[in-house]
């Protein structure tokens, strides 16, 4: 498809916010590849990562009222959003694959079983970069980004105290930001 | 604080990707007001990320795009606004009768209505099918107890003052809920719609499916900042101003 406009980013906001599709077609035709990216370093399957892309993108379509532009830019906040649809996502097929009957209890105590699997398939990216970090760091990182729990939620499954899961997660940051930024 | 220290600390990273806690995300959006060197780096890290990440795109494939496109393209002709029924109410499952003062929430609103309803319609009733013995259909148990809702009684105008609805609104969420207790069945060819004031200016809501009657409805849409509903009758398809339609309801919060 080809689309010849090219907005600003106020523009094109607006433009979605009035559900203008001509710019929900910019917006797909521009943004795809790298949400697209985003997903698959999670779901490596392409029916299901395409899946996922139609389900952030209609998702931005329903919500883009909700996007505040003080608060950053279009493609932070599709980015998060993906994420949050990509950890959703995560979290019901790990639901569904592993036991009908398994407590939150058992979950927690079951991430760390379950990520070296889930990994190996999916090395892409920022994945890959975060795994090359030292595991202390490669942790937090992957249980934060990648599985979407809360720092205090890591320092129980890791037990360590919450202080030391701030100073890994930004140490990590620091380490990423030679590879990554 | 030194904020140059602040900022190489990976702090705005975390913040950024939404990794911070609820905690660290309030002092940075503090902060990055009193700091503009503090604002600039972080739009500086968001350009960079961003262009960073469309340089290393994956492209799905040419089905996967024609059929996205194609669903955005259906999204945009679907009325923005639509009525939605919320999950089925049934007394016997919702009623937690453990907890009475909301029964008796529910039992005194149902009460008003059939009182005020008998009350207006005392010369009409040969023409109405009024509710009887029968109570109002059950809210939702958390919606009608939330102290946070407001709920908005819409009142019958000119002839058709037995006409009852209302809303339930929270203007903290933004969520809203209906529940039409009486309103004659549209023809084809009208169809009731809802209307909510913004700034004195009418903006419509959406239609008003036959079918939500005597039900608890929760409604998409309501615009932040409304401060009057409305419902109109007008011609199939809504009308584009309240004032081509016939006024059936209104109500102020």
């Amino acid at each position: 498809m080809n689309i010849a406009i090219k907005y600003t980013e106020p523009e094109l906001v607006q433009q979605l916010k009035v559900k203008d599709n001509t710019a929900y077609q910019y917006l797909y035709m521009n943004y795809r590849g790298a949400l697209y990216n985003v997903i698959l370093q999670t779901f490596s399957e392409e029916e299901t990562a395409s899946d996922i892309l139609q389900e952030v993108f209609v998702h931005i379509w329903k919500n883009i009222d909700k996007y505040d532009a003080s608060k950053g830019r279009l493609f932070t906040w599709m980015l998060k959003l993906t994420r949050n649809i990509v950890i959703s996502q995560t979290r019901i097929k790990n639901f569904k694959v592993h036991s009908k009957n398994e407590d939150i209890d058992n979950y927690v105590n079951n991430v760390e079983q379950k990520m070296p699997q889930q990994v190996a398939v999916n090395h892409i990216g920022l994945r890959q970069q975060v795994h090359k970090l030292r595991p202390e760091l490669k942790d937090v990182i992957e249980l934060s980004y990648f599985q979407g729990f809360k720092q205090e939620e890591i320092a129980e499954i890791l037990s360590i105290p919450l202080g030391t899961v701030k100073t890994r997660l930004r140490n990590a940051i620091i380490e990423l930001r030679k590879d990554f930024v | 604080m030194d904020i140059q220290e602040y900022i190489s600390s990976g702090i705005i990273e975390l913040y950024v990707m939404g990794l911070c806690t609820p905690e660290e995300e309030k002092e940075m959006e503090l902060l990055r007001q009193q700091h503009p060197i503090l604002e600039q780096a972080i739009l500086a890290y968001e350009m960079q990320l961003e262009n960073k990440m469309l340089q290393q795109v994956t492209l799905p494939s040419a089905e996967t795009d024609q059929r996205i496109l194609k669903k955005l393209e259906s999204l945009q002709q679907t009325p923005v606004v639509k009525m939605v029924t919320n999950k089925d109410v049934t007394p016997a499952k919702k009623l937690n009768w453990i907890k009475p003062f909301a029964a008796a929430v529910l039992f005194a609103v149902s009460a008003y209505f059939n009182y005020t309803l008998l009350q207006k319609n005392k010369k009409l009733e040969g023409l109405v099918k009024t509710e009887g013995q029968s109570p109002l259909p059950l809210a939702d148990y958390e919606v009608i107890t939330n102290p946070a809702i407001t709920p908005v009684g819409m009142y019958g105008q000119g002839s058709h003052a037995i006409c009852r609805c209302t809303m339930f609104w929270d203007k903290k969420t933004g969520n809203a809920y209906i529940m039409i207790h009486h309103l004659p069945q549209s023809n084809d060819a009208t169809d009731y719609q809802l209307w909510a004031e913004v700034d004195g200016k009418p903006v419509s809501v959406g239609i008003i499916d036959d079918s939500i009657r005597g039900k608890f409805i929760k409604v998409q849409n309501v615009p932040a900042g409304a401060i009057a509903f409305k419902v109109t009758l007008g011609k199939s398809g809504g009308e584009s101003s309240p004032e081509n339609g016939d006024l059936y309801l209104a109500g102020r919060i």
